[in-house]
């Protein structure tokens, strides 16, 4: 039999007790909440309209002088102010003849003209669909104005007393009091004009619309999408032989250029070719051609100076189309016109490139010009 | 072969760029865009190369200023603004004091008297920027009270050199001349130069008249008369004032004449039975010629300037619209298909539109239309225009304007082709129904 020692016994004991302790000293138990508590009364309603008004109402004031009531046969008091004076009425001064009554300045107008009136009554129209007014569905588009000159690019009515030019330019003047006066300068601005011609029956009474438009209801969803047709192609001319001798006669003319001659160097970029096409068709006036000088395409060739300005002698008519001789030949004048009157300062080119544009074949074709 | 030659021209095509860039080709620019604007021009006065002639100096330089200016075309720079003078008419021009004021056109002319006692008057055209004449000088002749016949026509032929179209400026209107209140407004045959000088009366206000025509050679006219109590054709002479009732049957109504163009021939509405229809009457013989025999009303014909078709308003199917027809008559085409009521339709001088009345949402205008109907273009809009006339170069329409209530008077006016240029024409009065003659020998 095993001995048991001392401090086994000892270390059980203590176990045991501490054991014993925490299940039955309540280590792991917790106490309850301390829950807070009011007493509540019952109030009836009139007992708390009691309360409310003792609430609401006002402290009472103590301690208020009270005037004793006056005792029985006591005189009244004596009144000390006076009786009141009657006010002393001043009759209005009698005049024998009343001034007369100024009359107001009124500014002589003129006696208004007779309103023409219509002996008809006018028509009632009946709106064919519910709506509630008919005007246009999208807003009106801007109406050209109706100017006496007709350029691609519209041009609002200059000041008064602003003279015409094609550039337009800021007027300068010496200011007062200033001791160098800069060089002067007349305003310039470029004339009024339109983009289209608009008759008497094309112009709007109005430009603005009536009323707004109703908004459209959504439209639903298309079932399945449109394809638009395919343009239709376009007839092929049977002009081939001429396509074929026009080309070759265009190719083997300029073998007739003499070598001297031959631009060389960097080529007339985009932009510089545009700058002088602008140029020159601003003063493209075609507003006095007839009808079928408006249909003709005139090619004219000019030599240029390397001062930018077209020799005037040198521009001549290469060929025409589209009209007769005598069309084609108002057609040239105007032509030749446009390029000596805007060359006459010189056409802003590069010098550099003059080889480039010493020679020049414009082709004048007024199709877009016809009626706009 | 035919491949062969078009690859060859595609390989010349492909080349011609390189060349024109490297080898020295010209510049090539297309210019498709330009601008419509009046033309400046000036017009001093003419050298007087007598003293009998410098009365006429200024008032033909003046009456050619007007016409060219009353075109729209032309802008005049006024005298006060040349730096140039003109001193002798064979001196040569300094075109760089007209070119300063921005003149691009420049006419030049002398007047003196001939033995006669006739006007001489030279004149040139000249191109001021590019510095040269403009065609050849040219001198007309003719009797001091008719200068302005003379200056008219040298502005015909500026008008012609430059704008390549024939003038109009030495023509005639023959119209109705209207006076007095507009329920009892008297009427009266006229005739005047284009811009109202030289006002002449052709009949009296005995009777309504109506509607006169020209004859293509301007020395004839046409018009309706209410002499006998039913509106009938008379044709009147112009130099003697002489005049003569057409021959139509009893108990019919003739209106609307209009000649054809070798004047042989009248072509009118009859009405007989309360239908009207057209008739064309040879004017030697008076025998008259149907030409249409439809229940609806056929009115207001007129030739194409060939004499080979006609046009003419009907309202056969429902309203007043515009139909062609051959000129024998058969089966007539409508070209009219806008909203409104046609009328009164003019076929150009050129033969190229018809000019025509509408009256479409309580208003009246004067517009054209190609002669297959197409490219319709209204140019005019007001309480009332109607009645069209083409100038004698057909560039220009004259109609009759009248204005809204009691105190409403018509009056002429002109405008473009293109709608540009509306203007009034002056006249003594009320002037309705103007017919416009050719230009004058």
């Amino acid at each position: 039999m095993p001995r048991v020692n001392t401090g086994q016994i000892i270390s059980g004991a203590a176990h045991a007790a501490v054991i014993g302790w925490v299940m039955l000293g309540g280590v792991f138990r917790s106490d309850p909440p301390q829950v807070e508590v009011v007493e509540a009364v019952a109030v009836s309603s009139e007992e708390y309209a009691a309360i409310m008004a003792r609430q609401s109402a006002p402290e009472a004031v103590a301690d208020v002088d009270t005037p004793e009531p006056p005792a029985e046969g006591e005189a009244a008091p004596a009144l000390s102010s006076g009786a009141d004076a009657a006010p002393e009425a001043r009759p209005p001064e009698a005049r024998d003849t009343p001034p007369p009554d100024s009359v107001p300045e009124v500014p002589a107008r003129p006696a208004p003209a007779p309103a023409d009136v219509a002996d008809e009554a006018p028509a009632l129209s009946v709106p064919a669909e519910d709506m509630a007014a008919l005007v246009p569905e999208t807003s009106l588009r801007p109406q050209p104005r109706p100017a006496p000159r007709v350029a691609p690019e519209p041009v609002a009515p200059s000041e008064p007393d602003v003279r015409v030019d094609d550039v337009a330019r800021p007027e300068v003047a010496p200011e007062d009091g200033a001791e160098v006066a800069g060089e002067e300068q007349e305003a310039t601005a470029p004339e009024e004009a339109a983009t289209e011609i608009v008759t008497e029956a094309e112009r709007p009474e109005t430009p603005a619309p009536a009323a707004s438009v109703r908004p459209r209801a959504r439209p639903a969803r298309a079932a399945e999408t449109e394809t638009a047709a395919a343009p239709a192609e376009p007839p092929v001319p049977d002009t081939d032989r001429d396509a074929v001798s026009d080309a070759l006669a265009a190719a083997l003319s300029d073998e007739s250029v003499p070598a001297a001659r031959r631009a060389s160097g960097p080529p007339l970029s985009a932009g510089e070719k545009d700058a002088l096409r602008v140029a020159v068709q601003q003063c493209w006036n075609v507003g006095s051609l007839s009808s079928e000088a408006l249909a003709t395409t005139v090619v004219v060739a000019v030599e240029m100076a390397e001062t930018g300005r077209p020799d005037t002698a040198s521009i001549r008519m290469l060929r025409h189309s589209g009209g007769s001789a005598q069309a084609a030949r108002q057609a040239f004048e105007a032509a030749r016109r446009a390029i000596i009157r805007c060359g006459a300062d010189g056409y802003e080119l590069p010098q550099e490139k003059y080889a480039q544009w010493r020679d020049i074949e414009m082709t004048f074709n007024p199709e877009k010009m016809r009626i706009k | 072969m035919r491949f062969f030659l078009t690859l060859l021209a595609a390989c010349a095509l492909w080349a011609m760029p390189a060349t024109a860039q490297q080898d020295g080709g010209p510049l090539r620019l297309e210019i498709t865009e330009g601008v419509i604007e009046p033309m400046p021009f000036a017009v001093p006065d003419l050298v007087a190369e007598s003293a009998q002639a410098d009365d006429f100096a200024s008032r033909i330089a003046r009456v050619v200023a007007t016409d060219l200016s009353g075109t729209g075309l032309f802008r005049e720079i006024p005298a006060q603004a040349h730096i140039g003078r003109i001193t002798s008419f064979d001196s040569p021009v300094e075109f760089a004091d007209w070119r300063a004021i921005n003149a691009q056109a420049l006419v030049t002319g002398a007047v003196s008297l001939d033995g006669a006692g006739r006007l001489v008057v030279k004149f040139r055209i000249h191109d001021v920027f590019a510095g040269q004449e403009l065609g050849r000088g040219q001198q007309l002749v003719g009797e001091q009270d008719g200068w302005r016949r003379i200056a008219h026509k040298v502005a015909d032929q500026v008008y012609s050199r430059i704008t390549g179209e024939g003038g109009y400026f030495d023509s005639r209107v023959v119209f109705v001349s209207e006076s007095g209140p507009k329920d009892r407004r008297a009427k009266r045959l006229a005739i005047m130069d284009y811009d109202g000088a030289n006002l002449r009366y052709l009949t009296d206000d005995s009777t309504i008249v109506l509607a006169p025509r020209f004859s293509p050679t301007g020395d004839r006219v046409l018009y309706t008369s209410y002499e006998t109590g039913f509106p009938r054709i008379y044709l009147l002479d112009v130099a003697d004032v002489g005049r003569r009732v057409l021959p139509t049957m009893d108990g019919t109504m003739s209106f609307a004449p209009r000649f054809s163009p070798d004047g042989r021939t009248v072509l009118y509405s009859l009405t007989q039975g309360g239908n009207t229809d057209l008739y064309t009457m040879d004017i030697a013989s008076g025998r008259s010629t149907r030409l249409t025999s439809a229940p609806s009303i056929e009115t207001a014909p007129s030739y194409s300037p060939d004499g080979s078709r006609i046009v003419f308003e009907s309202d056969r199917s429902g309203s007043p619209q515009l139909y062609i027809m051959e000129a024998r008559g058969g089966e007539a085409r409508r070209i009219s298909f806008g909203q409104g009521r046609y009328g009164t339709p003019v076929w150009s001088p050129r033969g190229d539109l018809v000019a025509f009345t509408k009256q479409s949402k309580g208003r009246f205008h004067i517009g054209v239309m190609r002669t297959d109907g197409s490219e319709e273009r209204l140019l005019t809009a007001s309480f009332l225009d109607e009645g069209p006339t083409w100038a004698p170069n057909g560039r220009v329409i004259m109609f009759t304007r009248e204005t809204q209530g009691e105190r409403g008077e018509a009056r002429l006016y002109t405008v473009d082709i293109t709608g540009r240029n509306l203007r009034q024409v002056p006249t003594d009065g009320g002037a309705s129904d103007p017919s416009w003659g050719p230009l004058q020998e």
